[in-house]
C-alpha cells in the first residue's frame, strides 16, 4: 500500500527535511521522527519521512538468513 | 538471497498459503517475478492492502460531487484519479472541466490552498497507517497557518481489524513493512497471541525473498510465529510521534471496504474539534451510499478466496483501461497486477 | 521591433515580413531558404523518405534544449530511422499573441543551430499568430525529406527471433527533465533532456551494417512503447534484462519518488536498434564513436515466445511482463 523510497537527509530545518535519493531532492516533513540529523537515511512516503533506516537490504537479508535459514 | 530462493524453489510439503496485505508487496512480487520461482506448494494470496481498491465507490462520488456541485479544487494522489465511482469518476469530471490536481503529498495540497485563498481545496485523504500521518500533518499546518479553504475527505483505514477478519484465509501474513514502521509490532504480536503467524517484510528483491523463505521455514516448524524481517525500518515501538499526531487529530470509526463490507472501527476520521477541516461536515455532503452492483467477484479476490482469473469479468469486460471492479483499478490492485504481470506460466501463477 | 508578438505579426503584411527577416531568415538562412511560395531544390538521386511531426511542449524551454531544437531533432530522427539522410525541412509556427519576441528568437536560434549540426536545411516556413489563450505559447510543426543513400530495408515489422536489441543511451531523460521543469511535484534533480539529432550515428550503423532490421526513435511513449510496437508489427516477443537497461541515477531517484516506470518516460534523442546478434558488438562499437550515442547498450533480444509481449528478466532472476503502454503517467503512493 505504501511506496517508500530510501533517501539521505541533506538538511533539517524545524519540521522540514531536505532529502536526496540518488540525486533527486525534495523537501519532506520531518515531524514524524524526533531529532533527525543530516546524514541519516530515512524512508520517505507521501511527502513525509516515516522511519529511520538503520541498515541496507542486502546486509539485513544476510543477517536474517544466518539466523533463520541455515 | 540465493539461500532464500533455493528454499522457495525446492519446498515440498503441505500447501502453505501466505497472504500479502500490502498492494506494494503485490506489485513488487509481480514486478520481480517472484511467483515464477516459487514451488507449486507455496501459494501467495493478494489480500486487501491497496487503499485505492478498498476505497468504497460512494467515496469517489462524494469527491466528484464536491468538484461538480461545489466547485472545489480536488487534490489527490495519482492512484485515485481513474477509480470508478457509482455515478462518475474523477477522470470524467476532469474532462468536463472540474479541477482535479494530482499532488505528491497532502502538504503540497495545503500549500496550494494557501496560495489560492479564493477557492476551496479538498484533499482526498485515503491510505493506511503509513499515509494517515501525512494527511494529518497537512491539517495541522492548515490549522496553524489559518488556512480556511482547505479540508480533507477522509477514507483512511487501519489494518488490525482486517487482519482479524481475514486470518482464516491464510497460514501466514506477509505484514506490510511501512504500516508497521508507523505502528510498530504490537498489532502483529496481538495476532500471534491469537495463533496467527506472520513475517514483517520490506519491499526489495532480497527483502521479499528472505521474508518469504523465513515464513516457509517457520511454517514447517509448525508453531505460530512472528519474525520481523524488516528491522532496518520497523522498530518494535514504531513511530510514537506519528501515532501521537494521528490520535490528536483523528479517532477510529467504522469503515466500508470495497468488496468486503463494513469492518467496525477499521477507519479513521477527524475528531469533532477539527470538523472545520472535514469536507463532509464543511460542505454537508449528502449521503451517497448506494448498493454497488457488479458481477465482479472483487470481494472474494480481496479475501483470497478466488484468484483474479477465476472471476468471470477478468480480462474480458474488466481490464485496466476500463476497470469494472475495484481490484482492476490501481496498478497494484490484485486483478490489475495479475492482468499486467501474470499469465507467464499460463495459469496466472 | 516590439517586445511581444501581436496579431499583426501574423497578418501577412509588413510586420510579418519584418518578423521573417529579423528572426527566421537571420537564424535559419541557407541557399534554399525562400520567401517565395515554395522552395526549389535539386532532387536527390534514389528514393526519398518524408515525415512530419507537431511539437507542443510545456514549458517551451527545459534543461538541454527548447521546442526549436526539439522540432528539428524529432523530424530529423524520424527520417534517419528509415536509413535516410535528412536534407530539407519546413517549419510552421503557431504563436500565441503576447509571446515574447526575444523568446521566439531564442527558439529560432536553437532551430538553426540544430539544423546545421544535423546537416539539414530549413527551406520554407510559415507563421500564424493565434489569439491569447488559443495556444499555449507556441506550437511548431516540421516536415522533412531525406534521401536513402544505402540499400537498406528498415521497418518495425522486420525484427526476427534471435536479434539483439540496443538502446543508444540512458532512457527517459527528456520526459524526466520536462516533468522537473513543470515543477508540479516539488522535486529537484540535475537531469538534462537527451534531445539530440541522431542522423549521423543512425546512418553510420546502416551503412556499415546493411543487415540492420529495425531503427526506431523512442519519443513520447518511451522505450517501452516502442518495444511493444515492434512486438506487434513483427509478430515476435521481446525479452529485456532489467539490470541492463541504462537509467541515469537521478532519473531513477525521481521515478522512485513518484512511482513511475522509466521505460515509459519520453526520450528525444534515443534510438532502439535491432540487428542480427552477430552484429551486436559492431553496432555498439559504431555507436560508441558518436557523442550522442556513446552510452549505447544491448538490453535484450527478440524471441519467438510470448508473441506480442515484452518480458523482463528481473534482478532476482525471475521473469515478469512489462506492463503494456498507454496509461497516463500519474505518480502513485501505493
Amino acid at each position: 500500500m505504501c511506496v517508500g523510497l530510501s533517501a539521505k537527509v541533506v538538511s533539517v530545518k524545524g519540521d522540514v527535511a531536505l532529502v536526496d535519493s540518488s540525486g533527486a531532492r525534495r523537501e519532506v516533513s520531518a515531524a514524524l521522527l524526533d531529532d533527525l540529523e543530516p546524514g541519516e537515511f530515512v524512508m520517505v512516503h507521501a511527502g513525509a519521512a516515516i522511519a529511520r533506516i538503520t541498515s541496507d537490504d542486502i546486509t539485513e537479508s544476510e543477517d536474517l538468513a544466518k539466523e533463520y535459514l541455515s | 538471497m540465493n539461500e532464500a530462493a533455493t528454499i522457495l524453489k525446492s519446498y515440498e510439503g503441505p500447501k502453505i498459503r501466505i497472504m500479502e496485505v500490502c498492494g506494494t508487496h503485490t506489485h513488487e512480487i509481480f514486478k520481480l517475478g517472484i511467483r515464477q520461482i516459487l514451488s507449486p506448494d507455496i501459494e501467495l494470496i493478494s489480500g486487501p492492502g491497496c487503499p485505492v481498491c478498498v476505497t468504497s465507490a460512494d467515496y469517489i462520488d462524494e469527491a466528484c460531487w464536491l468538484a461538480r456541485e461545489k466547485g472545489c479544487v480536488i487534490t489527490t494522489f495519482g492512484d485515485l484519479v481513474k477509480v470508478p465511482g457509482i455515478k462518475s469518476s474523477m477522470i470524467k469530471e476532469r474532462g468536463q472541466g472540474a479541477d482535479i490536481n494530482v499532488v505528491y503529498s497532502p502538504q503540497d495540497a495545503v500549500l496550494a490552498a494557501g496560495k489560492d485563498p479564493d477557492r476551496e481545496y479538498v484533499f482526498l485523504s485515503v491510505g493506511f497507517e503509513t499515509t494517515t500521518p501525512s494527511d494529518v500533518i497537512a491539517v495541522k499546518y492548515a490549522k496553524e497557518k489559518g488556512i480556511k479553504n482547505f479540508s480533507i475527505l477522509t477514507a483512511n483505514k487501519t489494518m488490525p481489524r482486517a487482519y482479524e477478519v481475514l486470518a482464516d484465509s491464510t497460514d501466514c501474513y506477509l505484514y506490510p513493512g511501512h504500516v508497521h514502521a508507523i505502528t510498530g509490532t504490537a498489532d502483529c504480536k496481538a495476532m500471534l497471541a491469537k495463533g496467527t503467524s506472520g513475517v514483517i517484510a520490506g519491499f526489495t528483491g532480497p527483502e521479499l525473498l528472505t521474508a518469504l523463505a523465513v515464513a516457509v521455514k517457520k511454517c514447517q516448524e509448525g508453531e505460530p510465529f512472528l519474525v520481523n524481517c524488516y528491522p532496518r525500518v520497523v522498530k518494535d515501538e514504531g513511530s510514537p510521534a506519528a501515532m501521537r499526531l494521528v490520535n490528536e487529530f483523528m479517532e477510529p470509526c467504522d469503515a466500508l471496504w470495497r468488496g468486503i463490507g463494513v469492518i467496525p472501527m477499521s477507519g479513521m476520521k477527524l475528531r469533532d474539534e477539527f470538523s472545520e477541516f472535514d469536507a463532509r461536515v464543511k460542505f454537508a455532503i449528502p449521503d451517497m451510499k448506494e448498493e454497488y452492483k457488479t458481477p465482479c467477484r472483487c470481494g472474494e479476490v480481496l479475501q483470497g478466496k478466488i484468484k483474479p482469473f477465476e472471476c468471470p469479468m477478468f480480462g474480458k469486460a474488466c481490464i485496466p483501461d476500463h476497470p469494472v471492479g475495484a481490484c482492476m483499478v490501481s496498478d497494484e490492485g490484485a486483478c490489475s497486477a495479475y492482468y499486467m504481470y501474470g499469465g507467464l506460466t499460463g495459469n496466472g501463477r | 521591433m516590439e517586445d511581444k508578438i501581436t496579431l499583426s505579426h501574423g497578418s501577412g503584411g509588413h510586420k510579418t515580413s519584418e518578423l521573417i527577416a529579423d528572426i527566421f531568415k537571420k537564424n535559419l538562412d541557407n541557399e534554399y531558404f525562400t520567401a517565395d511560395d515554395a522552395a526549389v531544390m535539386p532532387a536527390p538521386d534514389g528514393k526519398i523518405a518524408m515525415s512530419t511531426d507537431g511539437f507542443i511542449v510545456s514549458p517551451w524551454k527545459f534543461p538541454g534544449g527548447n521546442i526549436g531544437k526539439l522540432s528539428v531533432c524529432g523530424t530529423v530522427n524520424d527520417i534517419a530511422c528509415m536509413g535516410a539522410r535528412p536534407l530539407y525541412l519546413t517549419c510552421s509556427y503557431v504563436i500565441e499573441e503576447g509571446f515574447a519576441v526575444s523568446d521566439l528568437e531564442e527558439i529560432a536560434k536553437a532551430m538553426g543551430e540544430t539544423a546545421r549540426k544535423a546537416g539539414v536545411k530549413i527551406v520554407a516556413g510559415d507563421t500564424k499568430v493565434a489569439g491569447k489563450g488559443q495556444v499555449d505559447g507556441l506550437f511548431i510543426t516540421t516536415a522533412g525529406v531525406g534521401v536513402i543513400e544505402n540499400e537498406v530495408n528498415l521497418s518495425g515489422a522486420f525484427a526476427k527471433p534471435g536479434d539483439s536489441i540496443i538502446v543508444t543511451g540512458d532512457i527517459g531523460r527528456h520526459g524526466c527533465a520536462i516533468l522537473l521543469a513543470r515543477d508540479e511535484y516539488g522535486i529537484e534533480a540535475d537531469v538534462t533532456s537527451d534531445c539530440a539529432p541522431l542522423a549521423e550515428p543512425a546512418l553510420a550503423v546502416v551503412s556499415k551494417i546493411p543487415a540492420t532490421h529495425v531503427i526506431r526513435d523512442a519519443t513520447r511513449g518511451g522505450v517501452g512503447t516502442v518495444l511493444y510496437e515492434i512486438c506487434d508489427a513483427s509478430d515476435v516477443g521481446i525479452e529485456i534484462v532489467s539490470d541492463d537497461i541504462p537509467v541515469d541515477p537521478a532519473v531513477r531517484g525521481v521515478t522512485g519518488l513518484l512511482g513511475l516506470e522509466p521505460l515509459y518516460l519520453a526520450c528525444e534523442g534515443r534510438l532502439v536498434i535491432i540487428v542480427p546478434s552477430e552484429f551486436e558488438d559492431k553496432t555498439i562499437e559504431i555507436l560508441s564513436g558518436f557523442e550522442e550515442t556513446s552510452g549505447a547498450k544491448v538490453i535484450g533480444r527478440v524471441t519467438d515466445e510470448h508473441k506480442g509481449k515484452v518480458v523482463m528478466k528481473t534482478s532476482i532472476g525471475g521473469m515478469t511482463f512489462l506492463p503494456p503502454p498507454g496509461k497516463e503517467l500519474l505518480p502513485r503512493i501505493c
